[in-house]
C-alpha cells in the first residue's frame, strides 16, 4: 500500500484538474501553477536554469562525427512523441529527467517525488499499468559513461541497456512499442555519452598530479579494509580501475542496489538510489555508522576530499546558447538525409515533431513584445521569432509532402529548411542581447514569473 | 451538411453558411453577442474587411462591458462576481486576437501584458483567482481605461482595418494556437485557457469566413477548402475537449501549423504579402 496513498491519489485528482518540458525536451524547473496543465501544480523540471550539464560524446572525443543512429537516438531522447499518455501530453521526454544525458537535481513532481531530484517511475501518474502502489521514488541517474555501467536500473535488474530503455518508454511512460531502429538509436546515443574528463585521476583510477595530503589520506582510507570485516573496503565495490563499479548489487542497509560509479559524481547529487543524501559528508557519515568504520573527523574530511577529487570533471556545466541549440537542431535534422531517401515515415514524422518542438522552445527564448521585462530589441526579437516560425512551417511542409508520397517535393522542402537553418544564426544572434540567453534578461523574465506565482499563491508584490 | 466543407455558390448558400456560422459561434461561446456576427462572405477583400469591422466593434464592446462589471465588483469587494466578469471580458478579447497585436500593439501590450504580476488581464487574474480583490483596483482601473481607449479607436467610423493586417494576425494566431499548453496555457490561474483557445479559433473562423474565403476560393478552391477544413478540425477538437489536458496537443499543433502554411500560401493568391509569424 502506498504510504499516504489516499492523500496522494486525491492530490492527483486535484492536480490533474490542476496543473511541464516541453515544454519538453528542455526541462522546466519553474514551478508549474494553475488549474489546467497536465502535470501537478508546483511541478518543477528545470526551466529557469540557464546553465545546463555539458554533454560530451565519445564520437566527438575521437574526432569523428555523430552517426545517423546517434542523432536519431538523441532526437528520440528529446521527443515527447515516443512516450504516451500524460507524459506525452505534458511534453516530457527522456531529456526532462536526464538533462543533456546527466541527471536533474531540480526535478520535483508533487505526489511522485519525496524531494527535489527524485521521482517515482512506478506511480499512477504516467502509466497506471506500472503503478505498484508504493511511493518509491528514484533519482534519474546521470547517463555519462553508461556503456561501462551495466547492469541497468538502480537495482541493476536488467543486463541489457536496450531492454532497460524499452521498459522506460513502454512501461514507465506508456509509450507505443518503439521500432527496432529507434531503440537502436536510443542505445547508440546513450552509449556515446562519455564521462567528463578528470585530469586528477589516472586510467587505473588512482590520484595523480598534485593531490593534497588530505586527498591522499582519503585514498588510503578508501582502499583500507573495514575494521570489522577485512574482506570489505570502499574500493572493493567501487573498483578504481573499473570506473569505480563492480557491476554487482549490494545491500548497504537500504535494499539491494547496484554499485554506482563515483566518476563525475560531484555533479550527480542527491546521492543513493532515492536521493536521500545531499552531500558526500552525509554519505560518508552513513557508511561510517552502518559499517562501524570508526572514522574520526579528520578521516571523514579526507574521504570527502578524495571523493571530490575522484568525482570531478572538466567543465561540468555550460550556458545554454543559440549556437548549441542550432547545432542540436542540425544534428536532429540530419536524420532527413537518410529517412527521406528511405521513405521512412516513422523517422520523418518523429523529426518534424521533435525539431518543431525544439524550435518552438527556442522561439520562447526571444520574448514577445508583450513581455515588458525585456527592454528594447523589439524588431530583432520579431525577426528572430519570425525566422523560427518559418523553420517550423518548413518542417511541416516536409511532412505533408512525404505523407502524400511526394518525396521529391519533400526533399526540396528539406533543402529550403536547410537554407533557413543556415540563415538562422545571424538573425538569432542579432536578437541575443534581448533574449533569455542573456542572463540579466532571463533573470528579469523569471523574476516576473515568480511574482505571478507569489500573487497566485495569495501573496502580494510591491506595487509599482 | 457541415458548414464550410462544400464549395459555396450563390447568395442563398452564402446566407445559409452565415447562419450556420452564427449558430456554431453561439454554441461554441455560449454568448448572445456571437449571434450578431456572421456577416455574409464578401467576394472581394475590401468588402470583407469592411464587413469584418462590426465583429470587432461588438467584441471589444463586450470586453469593455465585462471589464466594467469587474471594476464594479472589485469596488464592492465581491471576488466571485469579479472573477465571472473577468472570464466574460476574455470572451470578446480573445476572439479578436487576430487584430489586437497587429493593429494596436501598444494597447495590446498593456492589456494583455505577460508576465506581469501587477498589470493587465493576467496580473489581475493571478490575484483575483486567489481571492484577492483588495490589491487589484489600480490594475483594474488601468485595464478598463485601456480597453475603453481601444473601443474608442475601433469605434471611430473612419477607422478601417486592412486585409494584409488581418491576414497577418489570422495566420499568426493560427500558428500560436498550436503552442505547447502543457504548463496551463494562456490563463493558467483562472483555468480559462481552453475557453481562450476556443475564442481564438472562433475569431480565426470569422476572419477567414468574412474576409478571405470567397476571394481565395475564386483563385484556388482546393486551398480555400483545405484551410476551411483545418479551421473546422481545430474548432471541433477544442469544442469536444472537456478540459485543456484532454486536447490532443500533437494533432492541434499539426493542424494549426498546416493552417498557418495554407494562410501563408493564400497570401500570394490574394495579392498580399506572405505573413510573418511569431508575434
Amino acid at each position: 500500500m502506498r504510504a499516504g496513498s489516499g492523500f496522494v491519489r486525491s492530490t492527483f485528482a486535484i492536480a490533474f484538474a490542476a496543473g511541464a518540458l516541453l515544454a519538453a525536451s528542455h526541462a522546466w524547473s519553474f514551478p508549474i501553477k494553475g488549474t489546467e496543465g497536465i502535470l501537478p501544480a508546483d511541478t518543477e523540471l528545470g526551466e529557469d536554469v540557464g546553465l545546463q550539464p555539458r554533454e560530451l560524446f565519445r564520437s566527438d572525443v575521437n574526432g569523428g562525427k555523430h552517426s545517423y543512429l546517434v542523432n536519431l537516438g538523441d532526437m528520440a531522447f528529446s521527443s515527447p512523441g515516443i512516450f504516451g499518455g500524460p507524459a506525452r501530453q505534458a511534453g516530457m521526454s527522456c531529456e526532462s529527467c536526464h538533462i543533456n544525458g546527466a541527471g536533474n537535481a531540480k526535478l520535483f513532481v508533487p505526489g511522485m517525488s519525496t524531494r527535489h531530484g527524485n521521482f517515482d517511475t512506478t506511480g499512477p501518474l504516467f502509466n497506471p499499468k506500472a503503478d505498484n502502489g508504493v511511493l518509491d521514488p528514484l533519482t534519474p541517474p546521470s547517463l555519462r559513461g553508461a556503456r561501462f555501467l551495466a547492469p541497468y536500473g538502480h537495482d541493476g535488474r536488467l543486463a541489457s541497456l536496450r531492454d532497460f530503455v524499452r521498459n522506460v518508454v513502454v512501461n514507465e511512460f506508456a509509450g507505443a512499442e518503439p521500432t527496432p531502429e529507434i531503440l537502436d538509436g536510443l542505445v547508440a546515443y546513450i552509449q556515446d555519452i562519455d564521462f567528463l574528463p578528470n585530469p586528477r585521476i589516472s586510467p587505473d583510477g588512482r590520484l595523480k598530479g598534485k593531490a593534497t595530503a588530505e586527498e591522499l589520506r582519503g585514498q588510503a582510507l578508501f582502499n583500507k579494509p573495514f575494521p570489522h570485516d577485512p574482506g570489505m573496503s570502499c574500493s572493493g565495490c567501487h573498483i578504481p580501475s573499473g570506473a569505480f563499479v563492480d557491476h554487482k548489487q549490494h545491500d548497504v542497509g537500504t535494499g539491494l542496489f547496484k554499485t554506482p560509479t563515483l566518476l563525475n559524481a560531484n555533479f550527480n547529487a542527491p546521492y543513493f538510489h532515492d536521493g536521500r543524501y545531499d552531500t558526500y559528508d552525509q554519505v560518508v557519515g552513513y557508511f561510517d555508522k552502518t559499517f562501524d568504520l570508526k572514522l574520526n573527523a579528520q578521516d571523514r574530511r579526507a574521504l570527502v576530499a578524495y571523493l571530490n577529487a575522484v568525482g570531478d570533471g572538466e567543465e561540468p556545466m555550460q550556458a545554454d546558447s543559440i549556437d548549441a541549440e542550432l547545432d542540436e537542431i542540425a544534428n536532429f535534422s540530419s536524420t532527413f538525409d537518410i529517412s527521406l531517401p528511405e521513405k521512412n515515415m516513422t523517422v520523418i514524422s518523429l523529426a518534424v515533431d521533435t525539431i518543431g518542438t525544439e524550435l518552438r522552445e527556442l522561439q520562447e527564448q526571444f520574448p514577445e513584445r508583450k513581455d515588458r521585462t525585456v527592454k528594447g530589441g523589439i524588431e530583432e526579437r520579431r525577426t528572430a521569432r519570425a525566422h523560427i516560425s518559418d523553420m517550423v512551417l518548413a518542417l511541416r511542409r516536409i511532412e505533408t509532402a512525404a505523407s502524400q508520397g511526394k518525396f521529391e517535393e519533400a526533399r526540396a522542402e528539406y533543402g529550403a529548411f536547410k537554407q533557413l537553418a543556415a540563415e538562422a544564426r545571424p538573425k538569432l544572434a542579432a536578437a541575443e542581447p534581448w533574449s533569455l540567453f542573456n542572463p540579466p534578461v532571463r533573470e528579469a523574465h523569471f523574476a516576473a514569473l515568480r511574482e505571478l506565482t507569489t500573487v497566485a499563491d495569495g501573496g502580494s508584490v510591491t506595487p509599482r | 451538411m457541415r458548414d464550410g466543407i462544400q464549395a459555396v455558390g450563390g447568395d442563398a448558400a452564402l446566407k445559409r453558411r452565415a447562419i450556420n456560422s452564427m449558430a456554431l459561434a453561439a454554441l461554441l461561446l455560449g454568448t448572445v453577442w456571437a449571434l450578431s456576427i456572421g456577416q455574409a462572405k464578401a467576394d472581394d477583400l475590401a468588402d470583407g474587411v469592411k464587413a469584418f469591422k462590426p465583429f470587432v466593434v461588438e467584441a471589444i464592446g463586450n470586453t469593455l462591458k465585462g471589464a466594467e462589471t469587474m471594476q464594479k465588483a472589485v469596488d464592492a469587494g465581491d471576488a466571485k462576481a469579479a472573477q465571472k466578469a473577468w472570464i466574460d471580458a476574455r470572451v470578446g478579447w480573445e476572439s479578436i486576437e487576430v487584430i489586437t497585436g497587429e493593429f494596436f500593439p501598444d494597447l495590446d501590450e498593456s492589456i494583455d501584458v505577460w508576465p506581469d504580476a501587477k498589470k493587465g488581464f493576467h496580473g489581475i487574474e493571478a490575484a483575483l483567482f486567489a481571492g484577492n480583490v483588495k490589491d487589484i483596483k489600480p490594475a483594474v482601473d488601468e485595464l478598463v481605461a485601456n480597453i475603453r481607449a481601444f473601443d474608442k479607436k475601433v469605434g471611430d467610423p473612419a477607422y478601417q482595418f486592412t486585409a494584409q493586417g488581418i491576414l497577418n494576425g489570422t495566420a499568426g494566431l493560427a500558428y500560436e494556437i498550436g503552442e505547447n499548453k502543457s504548463k496551463g496555457g494562456e490563463s493558467p490561474y483562472s483555468g480559462n485557457s481552453l475557453a481562450d483557445m476556443r475564442n481564438n479559433i472562433h475569431g480565426i473562423h470569422v476572419a477567414y469566413d468574412v474576409v478571405f474565403e470567397q476571394p481565395l476560393r475564386a483563385k484556388d478552391n482546393a486551398l480555400g477548402q483545405k484551410a476551411d477544413d483545418e479551421i473546422h478540425v481545430i474548432e471541433a477538437m477544442l469544442k469536444k475537449a472537456p478540459d485543456l489536458k484532454s486536447v490532443d496537443v500533437a494533432l492541434l499543433r499539426k493542424t494549426s501549423e498546416n493552417l498557418a502554411v495554407d494562410l501563408q500560401e493564400a497570401a500570394g493568391k490574394l495579392g498580399l504579402e506572405k505573413p510573418k509569424l511569431g508575434e
